[in-house]
Parts: structure tokens; sequence; C-alpha cells
């Protein structure tokens, strides 16, 4: 009797162990499976950072793109200062954009084309970009280049080609050189006056003066729009629509 | 060393990833519709971070992500065994990289901070603290026994 109830202990004991000792083996197991995530986790991390900081991209001087669609898509609109379009049409749609943000050149890509060929060149809205910088510092100056270009006429051309051959935000591509590149390409005749009016202290405030605007509408975002016309009561906002017919549907409304 | 009782650790993890769930959320809500989130102390940090190119993977805002690894990292905190532990730590692993790269994209290529982008990094890092002393204490042990060590009875969230 004394001797089953002993090999009942020992077997209990034997029991434990093998219990403890798989519950330590387990534990190794999932501590070195733990040790490679971190490892993995750390090689991911480095080598985004690494990859992130290795140069930018786009806003190559040397290199513009794209000069014959933007010439394709506003030659033949009239254009004045920042205003694309028929300036006798009875809507005007309002752009509140940053020459830096890669949204505002994602619109200028996909949505506005449709909208400008649609409803600005058969005469029944113009549309105006404003200046609304949040981007970064460099959007300042960005966006005066632009209202120079303007004040010759190639207002949306210079726009539309900055969009197309923006770099990444903040990156340190808006140079002189950069920008006069795509002045150049623009078609701005007058570099000389466009250099002067860039710099000048009236194109640079309206640049903030838009921005202000854009701020007091409670714009957060950019591209932000707001439309006015003879049914609109008003400015009225439309915020960010998603879609080239949602934007020709306002301009209907208001028409 | 002395760990926490797993149930303190599961409790706290659940309470972090639902203020992680709140943040994320609220952010995704905002960035909707071309808005951003409003930063608290004014500023457009928030506008600046939200407007960028990084703000977005394959068209989808990044906050989703943070919201579903919230929720995911809030389930893990209801399993009270190696399933539960190393899921949760390799989440919050995951999330606690991301969240450095994130956090080094603000402040050298975006050059702007929000507000509610650094709540969600700090939110993650202490999820990540939580689940690794949890897997460090507790891989390995059933729910019943106690810690690594010293050996403690300890018995599983409520």
């Amino acid at each position: 009797m004394s001797n089953k109830k002993e090999r009942e202990k020992r077997r209990e004991e034997r029991l434990q162990e093998e219990a403890k000792a798989q519950s330590g083996d387990r534990r190794t197991k999932i501590l070195q499976l733990g040790a490679g995530a971190v490892f993995l986790v750390i090689v991911a991390v480095v080598v985004l950072i690494v990859a992130n900081s290795g140069g930018s991209s786009g806003g190559d001087a040397q290199n513009l793109k794209e000069v014959a669609a933007v010439d394709s898509l506003v030659n033949g609109v009239p254009q004045e200062g920042m205003t694309i379009g028929d300036p006798s049409a009875k809507v005007e749609l309002m752009e509140y954009g940053d020459l830096q943000c890669p949204v505002c050149k994602a619109y200028s890509e996909e949505v506005l084309p449709q909208v400008i060929d649609n409803k600005v060149k058969s005469g029944k809205a113009r549309i105006t970009f404003h200046n609304f910088t949040i981007i970064g510092e460099q959007s300042q100056p960005a966006g005066a280049a632009t209202l120079a270009a303007g004040e010759q006429g190639r207002g949306w051309n210079y726009l539309e080609l900055f969009y197309r051959n923006q770099g990444e935000e903040n990156s340190g591509y808006v140079t002189d050189e950069f920008m006069e590149a795509v002045a150049k390409a623009a078609g701005v005749k007058n570099i000389a006056q466009w250099n002067k009016e860039r710099k000048s202290s009236a194109i640079n405030n309206e640049v903030k003066a838009t921005t202000a605007q854009a701020q007091r509408y409670g714009f957060t975002g950019t591209p932000s729009f707001a439309i006015k016309g003879p049914s609109s009561s008003g400015v009225e906002l439309l915020g960010t629509p998603q879609t080239p017919e949602e934007f020709e549907e306002a301009i209907d409304k208001a028409s | 060393m002395k760990f926490p009782s797993e149930a303190n650790l599961r409790r706290a993890i659940a309470f972090v990833a639902v203020l992680g769930i709140g943040v994320a959320t609220y952010i995704t809500i905002a960035d909707s519709g071309g808005g951003s989130p409003t930063c608290l102390a004014g500023g457009t940090g928030c506008e600046t971070v939200a407007n960028s190119s990084y703000s977005h993977i394959a068209g989808v805002n990044v906050a989703v992500f943070g919201i579903v690894g919230y929720i995911a990292l809030f389930l893990t905190a209801f399993f009270a065994n190696d399933f539960g532990r190393f899921v949760g730590f390799a989440i919050s692993l995951g999330g606690f990289g991301f969240s450095i790269y994130l956090t080094y994209l603000e402040l050298f290529t975006i050059e702007a901070i929000c507000q509610w982008c650094v709540s969600s990094a700090v939110l993650m890092t202490i999820l990540f603290l939580l689940n690794t002393t949890r897997l460090i204490g507790y891989a390995g042990i059933d729910a019943t026994s106690g810690p690594a060590e010293p050996p403690e009875s300890e018995a599983g969230l409520a």
C-alpha cells in the first residue's frame, strides 16, 4: 500500500517537472520570437528612415514634365491674373490651394481638367486660384511666383506646371532656379519683371491676405473651394468636393 | 524583478487602447472630406501634417491603420494566455516602430508637429511598454500561475 502511494507521489513529481520544463521551453521560444520581432522592426524603421532621407523626388528644374499637357489644357482659354475663363462668366469657382500640397496636385491633374473642359471653356464658369499657404515656408515664395506669372497672363500655366513638377513638401526644391525654370516653361515672357514682382511686398502680402481669407472661411485643408453665382447666396463654401461631377453640379446650381 | 500582476497589465492595456481608438477616430473623422484635426493650442501643425503626402498610404489615412491596431490591442487584453501576450506584443511593437517613423517624418520632413499624432505615438509607446512587461513577465506561464520571477499566484482579468 505504501509502495503504491510512493509510486503515485513519484509519478506526480515527474509530471510536475515535465510540465515545468515544457512551460520553460515555451517561454524561451516566445521570448526568442519576440527578440526576433524587435530586431525586424528596428531594421524596418531604419530602412524606412534612410530611404526617406535619401534625396527628394520631383522638383527637377532641369527636367520639367508635362509642359505640352499643360499647354493643351489652358492655352486658348482667357486668363486674367489668377482667373481662368471668360471674365464675364456668371459663376466664379474659387480654389484655395498651396503649391506644395500633393492633394492640390492630384486635383489639378485628376479633377479640375474635366471642369475646365466642360464648364470653363464653354464660358459657364471661371476659376480663380487663391493661395492658402499651410504646408511650409516654401509655400509663400511658390505662391508669390504664381501670382507674378499671373501678372503676365500666364498664372494658370505656371500653377498647373508647378503642380505637375511638384517635389516633396518642404524638401528645399522650391529654389529660384526651379521657379524660374517653371516660369520660362509656362511662357512668362519678361523674366526680369516676373523676378521683381514675385519678390515685391504687394504680391507677397496678397499671398498672406488670401491665406487669412481662407482661414476666415474656416477652411482647414487644401484644396478648399468656394463658389459665387447669380443663384448662390453670396459666396458659398463648397469645402473639398471629391469629383468633377460635384463641381459641375455646384456650378449648375449657382448659375 | 517584481512584475505588476497580469490582470492589472491587461486592464491598463485595454484602457490605453480605448484612448488610442478615440484619438485615431478623431483624426480620421477630422481628416475626412479634406479637413484636418484642430490643434488645441492653435497653429497650423495639424493642417500641415494632414495635408502632407505622408498622411495617407494607398489612399487610406494612416489613422485608420491606427484604429485597427488599437482595436486589436484592446482585444488581446481579453486573452490571458500566450496568444494574447505575444500578439499584443507584436502589434504594439509594430505600432511603436511605425510611430517612430511618423514622428521622424513630422520633425525632419514635414517640419510640423500635430498634437494628435504625438498623442497617438505616446499612447502606442505606453502600450508597447505594457505589452513588453506582460510578455517578459508572463510568457509561457498559465493564466492561473504567477509571473516568471518571483513566483506569485495571479488570476486573470476579472
